[in-house]
This record gives structure tokens, sequence and C-alpha cells, in this order.
């Protein structure tokens, strides 16, 4: 089957680079001033997936599994970082709950799906484990900055209800509850839109990817099918360790509202 | 009544809070009183004063730096927050209503509190919407297109669903006009006379003060200047800060009662 893949050349690279040429001269053309952002977003693109598949190719021939453990908690790492620049702003103690939240939100679906669906033997085949959990931690991530960005929004702007409640004898559980429902409708509607929308819409990525690598449509279905499921379990318990950590980083040890 | 411990009792009290620069500044100093059952406490004095910040102590919306706060001689730091807030709600200076009807407000407050949900058919609840001048029609109105006066009543009833022995109010006045906040005067004595409540506010009415309160505190920079009851303080004070702010405020604001 792998036979009837075809690799593409130096050449072939060099040829579709042209287009990003070919997309900075119609910025220039229209004056949009992005013709240095593409230039550079394009290089960038191209040292880190040279280094990313280098770094693959690597780890698949070492068949251990400490590099690959490695590259997953750096991926977390990389994550937590990403939402952290994305997300205007923050809530107290964002660190510390966020990669909590992500290393076993996703860290557990990641295990749940490899070990329990798949079966994978080792259990840490990085061809299959590394690809997966990027996809897990990526699609997570964006539930993730969703949420904190959304409860911070809610705190905000139902300070006066919340000390309301608290005033009248709530729980910070009970005051925070509509803020925190709000924030994981939030995180969760781009999965809703994503699973709705799926084959319809557009043909998703890894399903596009391994039928080009030449398995079968419908072994590519039911991988796409298993992995929008894990996805979609992955944002809504990483966004739920989130909000449940979260929401209490807004209250003082004594359970008012803190003053920043 | 002496020998038994008053219903709330705050002792050498003292706060801080972070300024502008950020470093901590003594916002309230060493700060003793204490209020029985059934007794009105004004404190009352210029903007800044301190005199948020001494209500929000009292229920733990802040926390002291020093002293103690005694609930029933018991100290407030061993209640659970929610517990200590539910039996001394506060009622902030701006009410502040709950989407939906005056009702759902009232059921939202028993909720929060984990008690009994009122019915409108309910005789506590009729009494209480009674006391606090919330006209029962008003139930199945939408509680947000109340006169902020109304608004201001149904936040006073609701505090009060379920046990209460201590009620905190935050400027209650400031938002009402006069016919209104007298009304609003009566309402309180009415209050701690028939519930046996402890009721404190803040305020600067002085119109209010002497309406109502039988004990005044004086604040001014986070310090109790002069303290008495209600009558002696307004009309004889002792010390230039409190004869000041009295002259300060108009005539006609203050019923000079004899």
């Amino acid at each position: 089957m792998t036979a009837s893949i075809i690799d593409l050349s130096l050449w072939d690279l060099v040829t579709v680079y042209s287009l990003l040429l070919m997309s900075i001269g119609l910025a220039h053309l229209l004056k949009a001033g992005q013709s240095k952002d593409l230039f550079w977003s394009g290089l960038r693109m191209f040292i880190q997936l040279l280094v990313v598949g280098y770094v693959l190719h690597l780890i698949f021939a070492l068949e251990t599994p400490l590099p690959v453990l490695l590259i997953l908690i750096v991926m977390v790492g990389f994550a937590v970082q990403t939402i952290g620049a994305r997300v205007q702003t923050k809530m107290p103690h964002f660190y510390r709950v966020v990669g909590t939240a992500i290393l076993f939100g996703c860290g557990g679906m990641t295990f749940f799906f490899c070990s329990l669906v798949i079966g994978l033997e080792p259990w840490y085949d990085p061809r299959y484990l590394i690809p997966l959990a990027g996809m897990i931690i990526g699609n997570s991530m964006t539930g993730a900055s969703l949420a904190v960005e959304r409860l911070a929004a809610e705190f905000r702007e139902r300070r006066d209800e919340i000390e309301t409640g608290l005033c009248l004898g709530g729980s910070i559980q009970t005051v925070s509850e509509t803020a925190v429902s709000s924030a994981f409708r939030a995180a969760l509607i781009p999965s809703v839109n994503a699973m709705a929308a799926m084959g319809l819409v557009f043909l998703p990525g890894m399903m596009t990817g391994q039928i080009l690598s030449g398995t079968e449509p419908l072994i590519a279905v039911k991988y796409q099918i298993a992995i929008m499921c894990v996805i979609t379990g992955s944002v809504s318990l990483t966004t739920f360790f989130i909000l449940k950590l979260g929401y209490r980083a807004y209250f003082t040890p004594y359970q008012s509202l803190r003053e920043d | 009544m002496n020998n038994a411990a008053p219903l709330l009792q705050v002792r050498q009290v003292a706060a801080s809070r972070p300024g502008e620069s950020g470093a901590l500044q003594r916002v309230l100093q060493k700060t003793t009183f204490r209020v029985d059952a059934g007794e009105i406490l004004a404190v009352v004095g210029p903007s800044g004063s301190g005199k948020s910040t001494l209500l929000r102590l009292l229920n733990r919306l802040l926390e002291a730096e020093s002293g103690d706060i005694l609930l029933s001689g018991e100290n407030i730091r061993h209640f659970p927050p929610a517990e200590l807030r539910a039996s001394i709600p506060l009622v902030s200076q701006k009410p502040f209503l709950f989407p939906g009807t005056v009702m759902e407000n009232l059921q939202a407050s028993a909720r929060l509190r984990q008690t009994e949900l009122p019915t409108s058919s309910d005789p506590s609840l009729q009494e209480l919407l009674e006391l606090c001048h919330v006209d029962p029609a008003w139930l199945d109105r939408d509680a947000r297109k109340l006169s902020v006066g109304q608004q201001q009543r149904v936040c006073l009833a609701r505090a009060m669903v379920g046990p209460c022995q201590v009620l905190l109010l935050d400027e209650p006045t400031s938002a009402l006009d006069r016919p209104t906040a007298d009304q609003m005067a009566l309402t309180f004595r009415q209050l701690a006379r028939e519930k046996n409540l402890a009721i404190i506010f803040v305020t600067h009415d002085l119109r209010l003060t002497s309406r109502c309160a039988d004990h005044v505190i004086f604040m001014a920079n986070g310090a109790v200047v002069e303290e008495g009851s209600a009558t002696q303080l307004l009309n004889h004070p002792e010390t230039a800060e409190v004869q000041a702010f009295l002259d300060s405020g108009s005539e006609d604001d203050r019923e000079v009662s004899a």
C-alpha cells in the first residue's frame, strides 16, 4: 500500500514555495503590508517542520519511551505557553491551572484512546502517540483559551451579580455557576460545529492525510470519527478541569471576590 | 443585658488595603463597638472615611488585619463564610437585582442560602413583604423594570428571606428621593423592632440617621472620631469634626429632635 505514495522532490517544494512568492507579490500589489509577515512565517514553517521531521525520524528509529514522553511534555508546555500568549485576561494562578488541566485532560484522553481503544503495542509507539497527542492537545488548546477568556469576561461583567450572591450567603460554587457554564459552552462550540459540519463542508485533515498516504477511505473515516470523539472528550475534560480549578482562583481563601 | 454577649461585637479591628502605589495603606484604625439585637447603628462620615470598608469587614468580604469580630460571642472566622453572610446579609448601595421577576429574586436568595423556597401564599413571605413595603403585585414583574426605590425595597426583602440576625446596608438612601428615604427610615425601625434585628448602615444622610438610628459612630480618615446616642451626637457633638460635618449638611437635611 505504502508503495503507492508519491514522494515530493526538492524541486517540487521549490515549486510550491513559488506560490508563496506569488502571495507576497499580490500582497505588495494591494499594499496590504503583509509581505514581510508572509515571508517570515513561510520561512518559519519551513524550518520548524524540517526540525520536527528530523526529530520524529530520529525518535521513530530510537524505539525507547523516554524521548517520546519528553516530546509530549514539551508539547504540553508549548500549548500552555500558546494559550498564555493568546488570552488577554489571565485568571489568577493561570499557568498552574491551565498546565494541570492540559496535562490531565489531554493526557487522560490520549492514554484512553491509545491504550484502551487502539491498544498500541508498544504503548509508546511514537508513530501513533505523537500525532494523536498533537491533535488532541492542539484542539484542547483552542477550547482552553476560549474557556479562560470567557471565564475572565464573565467574572468581570458579573462582578455585581456574584458579589450580591455572596452577600446573600451563597457559596462560591453557587455564585459562579452561570459564569462557569457559560465558559464551558463557549469552549465546546468549535467541537460541536466541527462534528456537525464534518464531511459536508470540509474533509478533515487527518482523514485526508490518511487517504493520501494510501489508507482505505473506510478505515480513515473510522479513525476520523474516533479522533473527533476523543478530541471532544478532551476539550470538555480539559475545560472542566480549567473551570473547576480556575473559578476558585477568583476568590480569596475566605471566599470573597479578589480585588484585582 | 450586660452580662449576655452582645449580638455583634467589634474589638480593636483594623484593616489595610493596597493603595494606588500597590503598598498597603491603613484604611481603618483600631475600631471597637458593639450592637445589640433590635438596635440600629449608623456609621456616618465623609466619603473615603473607611465606612464601607468597616461594613465589608463585618461579613468578611474583606479580611481584618487585626482584632476580632464576634457574632453572639463567637469569632466570625469560625463560621463558614457563606453561613456567616446568610445571617449577616449586606445590601449594596446600588440595588442589584438578578434577571427575572421579583419572586424569582426572592427565590434565588433562598436557593443561595439553601433554605426553603418561598411561595407567594407563604404567610412569612407576606409578612416580610409588608414590613419592607414591597407590594405583592410586584412579585410577577420584571425586577429590573421597577423604580430605584422599589428595587431598593426588593433588595431589602431579598436579604431577609431566611433567618438573619444583622442587616448591613451601604448608603441605603443615596439613590432615593426624600419621601422614599423617609419611608425607608420607618421601614428600618419596624424591621429592627419586629424582627429583633440589628441594623448597621453606612451613610452621610443625617436626616435618615436622625430619623431611625439609636447609636451613631462618626468616622473620618479611617478612624472613629466620636460615638454616642443619635440624639446626643447630632445635637451636641463633642468634636469640631462632627460639628463641621453637621454644619456642612444643609440645615433642612437634619431634623433636630430634642
